[in-house]
């Protein structure tokens, strides 16, 4: 299959030569660190259900001028892209800027740009990064970095797309009757597949460079009364990523049914085998947003204290990532969801081990809580969109692999639960605590699934909760990233579904959610 | 603010629209949106500003209706329009998509309404100098960081936006509406040795909204958030059991806020849960019986408007009776669609307060749980069932006249069973909460607490 990449989208060509001229206005001021983003997405949905078709068709573009004057990231954005309305919006921001007092008894921490040179040397770089950014490459050069796609996903028209989709809600109907569910009782079906094409830029003094993503997304959902099931499919790249196999579809229904069946769970402690999917929400709320630099630089993360004093929150078992330098993943060509190549505040995508067997490493950063905490900047300078303002923010959160079949963890656990279905999750990084929601659990009795689904003690959702350092330490075993076969894996990185995360209540932010299958014992559900 | 980059003007596209013969009808909706933000934090013991930023912004969005060669059905399609591009190929695409899309018909109302309920959607300090209102707030948040408190200030945040809309549609009606929406979110830590000598710390964050300035007591807010996070060390775990528990009006906004669409129309039609006129809401309830009325007319409320997204009048709206079921929420759409009469769609969820105060509630039973805080709630529109981690509560022992704080564990919670004896307080209060993912708000003005019976908490 032939490998092509994302293109820097030509219409852009002349606003990217008029942002970079705009960049002395926002470095006019002593230690003025000057700073252009823009942000282009382009997405198309269309859903179909048992009722009717629709499209919808949204495009969100604006530019974020920065100025950093050691004390204060200040921002202007707007959707307003005409050159001479840019540099007076340039000019009048910067006066707004000039007139502010720095604030009384603060450290001042002055920020100097990187060069290429610089950024190539100090990172430890993803090869297909690194592959993009041309040789000798200066502070004139445009470097482009775009996604790999096997499957172009624009050259489906809306006709062809909406056809697929009843396609999929037929053969849920026909899987229906195969799985003995009968269709009467499916009361509502619907399939959605979005499609976006995300277009950045980012500029200063020493860098000028793009970045194109191709998001694709599919979501069916199953509903019988109240009971619900849904699955999800995509990632970054092209139609590739969204191959819906015979057997989820199976799995679906029969999930569903068993719903209609199932019982409410007791409140208690259980030994329960977490899914991948819900193995990076626990990742994700226990030692991801805990992590976050901003957090740690309001006083409002515990892990920042944890770090510094050394003390282990979790087993040997417990080594965190996140990563948005995910090109490819368990054997799929696709990137993972919260991947790109750089960040919204333009420094280049790295792994990085968040949680090393139980000990805190440094925090990921953005421009801002880097300089104020004096550790290192990692590309998670995150926004909504370009509207809203920058946060340290995850990319793809996950727990390395373990070496470990599914079947042997099952074995292992003998009794307890399996988890599969996320239902949301939340952080508590001061108090420690931990959320996370799982839509039902499936039983296992003697190590082998017995097809019994049990709900919350209410009829809905289980909570997992804890101290988080008590669930990390409950970490029996982990399974390898293709946990089908005891043979060695050939993928470097786990999956990651396609997931999104808020910063407590609100900035919504695409991010993977994967990783290996975690053996837990005694953990609190309810 | 003038806008230099533009092709077109809306009047343009509304005669363009008028003129393809393809188009049956059409939604135009324009927003102009002023932000400012600051982010606030403490940087080596002194107040700084982490974040400032100011954004300005211009949408067009167009929900076009195509007819299609079948009888009864139409395409649709909803599309944001630029105008720095040529108008002709974004409609031509538009027009070409929605004609592969497949819908039951409708139409838009054919009679434009004359008068208008006059109703209060925007705080006019804030829509005539949005940047006085920030420097004002900010110095009242700085005069709270700076009082004296056994607690350390962690962070702040103080989102302002106006929110200038058009709506323009095919039917002829134009209706233009301001709105003004203010977020403020403080933290604050408290530490104290415990008792294996090492430092103990925790936190507790306290979030708000509000349309119109009167809405939000920011000194309130800091001195509850400290309040709160100087008892977040004298915590222990919950009993696993089924309790009483007092939830409050954010809770409460946010379960009958899912219960809504159990009300809808838009669920009748596609065969999704529902609860249908004369029905009970809450099955067998023997608490205080829920009334519940859509009212768009609330000052500054989240989802306060004249006019719904279809032109039709909007006025308050009694949707549950004393627990019975009385009415569906139709828009035009579903009205057409189930041969229904359209009704009042938006507003804010008002709800009839009960009769005890919050002190009766915290007696009503030997014990009873006030949860303070959730850390996440997750409410299931479709099942109404809830669940969430506590991130801080109290329990009432009233028989040890006992005061204790609670954290950790989780309570899982369903409206049909845990509303069948509950009490509600007797203050009203407003809550308003918007998301960027919704055109509107989520609006409730009812009692500030409830006390739901025999809710399942495992510790």
């Amino acid at each position: 299959m032939e490998i092509k990449r994302a293109p820097f989208s030509a219409d852009l060509r002349d606003l990217r030569q008029s942002l970079k001229q705009l960049l002395p206005l926002l470095e006019n001021g002593p230690d003025w660190y000057g700073s252009i983003y823009f942000e282009r997405k382009s997405s198309k949905t269309y859903s179909a259900n048992l009722k009717q078709t629709q499209v919808s068709d949204q495009v969100s573009q604006g530019a974020v001028l920065r100025i950093y004057d050691g004390y204060t990231l200040f921002e202007q954005a707007t959707d307003e892209l005409e050159p001479a309305s840019l540099r007076s919006f340039a000019q009048s921001f910067a006066e707004r800027v000039a007139a502010t007092r720095p604030p009384e008894g603060a450290r001042k921490r002055p920020y100097r740009a990187v060069s290429w040179s610089e950024r190539v040397a100090s990172a430890k770089l993803d090869p297909e990064l690194l592959l993009q950014i041309p040789n000798g490459t200066s502070a004139e050069t445009p470097v482009h970095f775009g996604i790999r796609f096997q499957r172009y996903p624009k050259a489906a028209t809306a006709a062809e797309t909406l056809a697929r989709l009843n396609e999929l809600i037929a053969r849920i109907k026909a899987t229906a009757a195969e799985a003995g569910f009968p269709q009467e009782e499916l009361t509502f079906i619907t399939a959605r597949e979005s499609f976006s094409d995300e277009q950045s830029i980012f500029i200063d003094r020493e860098t000028d460079m793009s970045q194109a993503l191709y998001r694709v997304a599919l979501t069916l959902i199953t509903m019988s009364g109240s009971d619900r099931t849904f699955l999800r499919l995509g990632g970054l790249g092209g139609l590739e990523t969204l191959e819906v196999k015979p057997e989820e579809l199976r799995t679906l229904l029969v999930n569903l049914k068993g719903l209609k069946k199932a019982e409410r769970l007791a409140p208690g402690k259980y030994p329960v085998i977490f899914g991948p999917v819900l193995t990076g929400v626990l990742a994700h709320e226990a030692f991801g947003h805990s992590q976050e630099g901003d957090t740690c630089a309001r006083g409002r993360s515990k892990a920042w204290e944890l770090h510094k004093s050394g003390e282990r929150v979790g087993n040997e078992q417990a080594t965190i990532l996140n990563n948005p330098a995910i090109y490819e993943m368990a054997g799929e060509p696709y990137a993972a969801w919260g991947s790109y190549f750089f960040d919204e505040e333009g420094w280049l995508a790295q792994e990085q081990v968040l949680l090393d067997r139980g000990a805190l490493t440094p925090p990921m950063t953005n421009l801002t809580s880097s300089l104020r905490l004096g550790v290192p900047r990692t590309a998670n300078g995150k926004r909504e969109n370009w509207a809203s303002g920058v946060y340290t923010r995850q990319t793809n959160t996950y727990f390395s692999p373990g070496d470990q079949t599914l079947d042997q963890l099952l074995s292992r656990m003998k009794n307890g639960f399996i988890a599969l279905h996320p239902a949301g999750g939340m952080e508590d990084p001061k108090g420690m605590g931990i959320q996370v929601g799982i839509s039902f659990l499936e039983e296992v009795k003697d190590g082998k699934l017995t097809g019994r689904l049990f709900k919350g003690p209410a009829g809905g959702d289980i909570q997992l909760t804890g101290y988080t350092p008590d669930v990390l330490n409950s970490i029996v075993a982990k399974s390898k990233i293709d946990a089908t076969t005891s043979a060695p894996d050939r993928s470097r990185h786990p999956f990651n579904d396609a997931g999104g995360c808020g910063k407590y209540h609100k900035e919504f932010v695409f991010a993977g959610c994967g990783g290996p299958y975690l053996l837990l014992d005694q953990v609190i559900l309810g | 603010m003038k806008r230099t980059t533009q092709n077109w003007t809306l009047d343009t596209l509304k005669n363009e629209l008028n003129r393809r013969k393809e188009v049956k009808g059409w939604i135009i909706t324009q927003e102009h949106i002023h932000r400012r933000e600051r982010y606030f934090m403490l940087d080596g013991g002194a107040l700084i500003t982490d974040q400032d930023r100011e954004v300005r912004s211009q949408s067009i969005s167009a929900k076009i209706f195509v007819g299609l060669p079948k009888a009864g059905r139409q395409g649709e399609i909803s599309k944001k329009l630029f105008p720095a591009l040529p108008l002709t190929p974004q409609l031509d695409s538009a027009i070409a998509a929605a004609r592969q899309t497949d819908h039951q018909a409708w139409s838009l109302p054919g009679a434009i309404p004359k008068e208008l309920p006059e109703v209060l959607t925007a705080d006019a300090r804030m829509a005539e100098d949005l940047e006085g209102v920030m420097t004002g707030l900010t110095r009242r948040m700085g005069a709270a960081v700076a009082r004296r408190r056994p607690t350390t200030f962690s962070s702040a945040e103080l989102f302002l936006s106006i929110h200038d809309h058009e709506l323009h549609l095919s039917n002829g009606l134009v209706h233009r509406s301001s709105q003004s929406r203010i977020y403020s979110e403080a933290a604050y830590s408290f530490t104290r040795p415990g008792a294996d000598g090492k430092p103990h710390s925790d936190e507790y964050l306290n979030t708000r909204w509000a349309v119109s300035l009167d809405d939000l007591p920011v000194e309130e807010l800091f001195d509850e958030t400290s309040d709160r996070a100087e008892h977040s060390l004298d915590v222990r775990k919950p009993e696993t059991g089924r309790y009483p528990v007092i939830v409050d009006a954010d809770v409460l906004a946010a379960l009958f806020s899912s219960q809504l669409t159990q009300l809808s129309s838009m669920n009748a039609y596609h065969g999704l849960p529902f609860v249908k006129p004369g029905d009970e809401l809450v099955p067998n309830a023997s608490g205080d019986p829920l009334t519940i009325t859509l009212d768009p007319s609330l000052p500054y409320g989240a989802d306060t408007a004249a006019l719904s997204e279809h032109g039709l009048i909007q006025t308050p709206f009694k949707l549950v009776d004393r627990n019975r079921v009385v009415a569906t929420a139709t828009d035009k759409r579903f009205a057409d669609y189930l041969s229904a009469v359209p009704t009042t769609v938006r507003g804010s969820i008002v709800v009839d307060p009960g009769t005890l105060s919050y002190e009766e509630l915290t007696r009503r039973a030997p014990k009873v749980l006030e949860i303070l805080q959730f850390s996440g709630l997750f409410v299931d529109a479709n099942s109404g069932t809830f669940s969430s981690e506590i991130r801080l509560a109290r329990l009432f022992d009233n028989e040890k006249k006992s005061v204790t704080y609670l954290k950790g564990g989780s309570l899982s919670g369903s409206f049909r069973e845990n509303f069948r004896g509950a009490r509600l307080s007797n203050r009203p209060v407003k809550r308003a909460h918007f998301s960027s993912d919704a055109p509107t708000g989520d609006g409730y003005y009812g009692p500030d607490f409830a006390l739901l019976t025999d809710v399942s908490v495992v510790g």
